[in-house]
């Protein structure tokens, strides 16, 4: 863990999620992961996308926080935007490492986020 | 240049604020300040975690009361 940031009006907000919601099975099973975490408390919902593009206000508040980032495969693009501005994840989940096969159908990933939480829970 | 502290207004924000005048003021360098206190326009930022400080538009720091001499290395 982060040591303790000195936090004012945002709150008990410490720790931020992001994804690469990529467009495979195991991509859009890190968004529903993402967002499942999020109901559960755990941290808050955050834009990978808003990191990689570079605007300021999103790079530095992921740099101030723990963060738990989830990518879809291997190729790791949301580790890789993360590392473009010099820092890494407090956390990082690959959903292939969890046995979830990549590819491109979308049928079962209810059932594959369910196996994915499991795992990580 | 323009310097806006994002927060809405507790002790570390107003502390934010305190020290990006100084900085401002020792550099010598023409400023304005603008404390940006509506949560929906700091949420435009991207920000999550208050005080921020941005600078001509790029948010700097977030989360944290930079010191004078952290200022004046930004600006």
């Amino acid at each position: 863990m982060l040591e303790e940031k000195d936090v004012c009006c945002g709150g008990n907000i410490k720790t931020l999620i992001l994804c690469c919601a990529g467009g495979s099975n195991v991509g859009q099973i890190s968004n529903r992961v993402m967002v499942d975490l999020d109901k559960k408390g755990v941290g808050n919902a955050y834009c990978l996308a808003g990191v990689g593009a570079d605007l300021s206000g999103f790079v530095e508040s992921a740099k101030a926080a723990d963060t738990i980032l989830i990518d879809g495969c291997p190729v790791a693009c949301g580790k890789k935007t993360f590392e473009r501005h010099g820092f890494n994840p407090t956390r990082h989940i690959v959903i292939t490492e969890l046995g979830i096969e990549k590819n491109h159908n979308f049928d079962n990933v209810e059932e594959e986020t369910n196996r994915v939480l499991q795992k990580i829970l | 240049m323009k310097i806006q502290i994002l927060g809405t207004g507790c002790a570390k924000c107003i502390k934010l604020t305190e020290n990006a005048e100084k900085a401002a003021k020792e550099m010598g360098v023409d400023f304005e300040i603008e404390k940006v206190t509506d949560i929906n326009k700091i949420m435009e930022f991207g920000v999550m975690f208050t005080p921020g400080i941005a600078i001509d538009g790029q948010v700097k720091s977030v989360g944290k009361v930079l010191s004078v001499e952290d200022i004046k290395k930004m600006l």
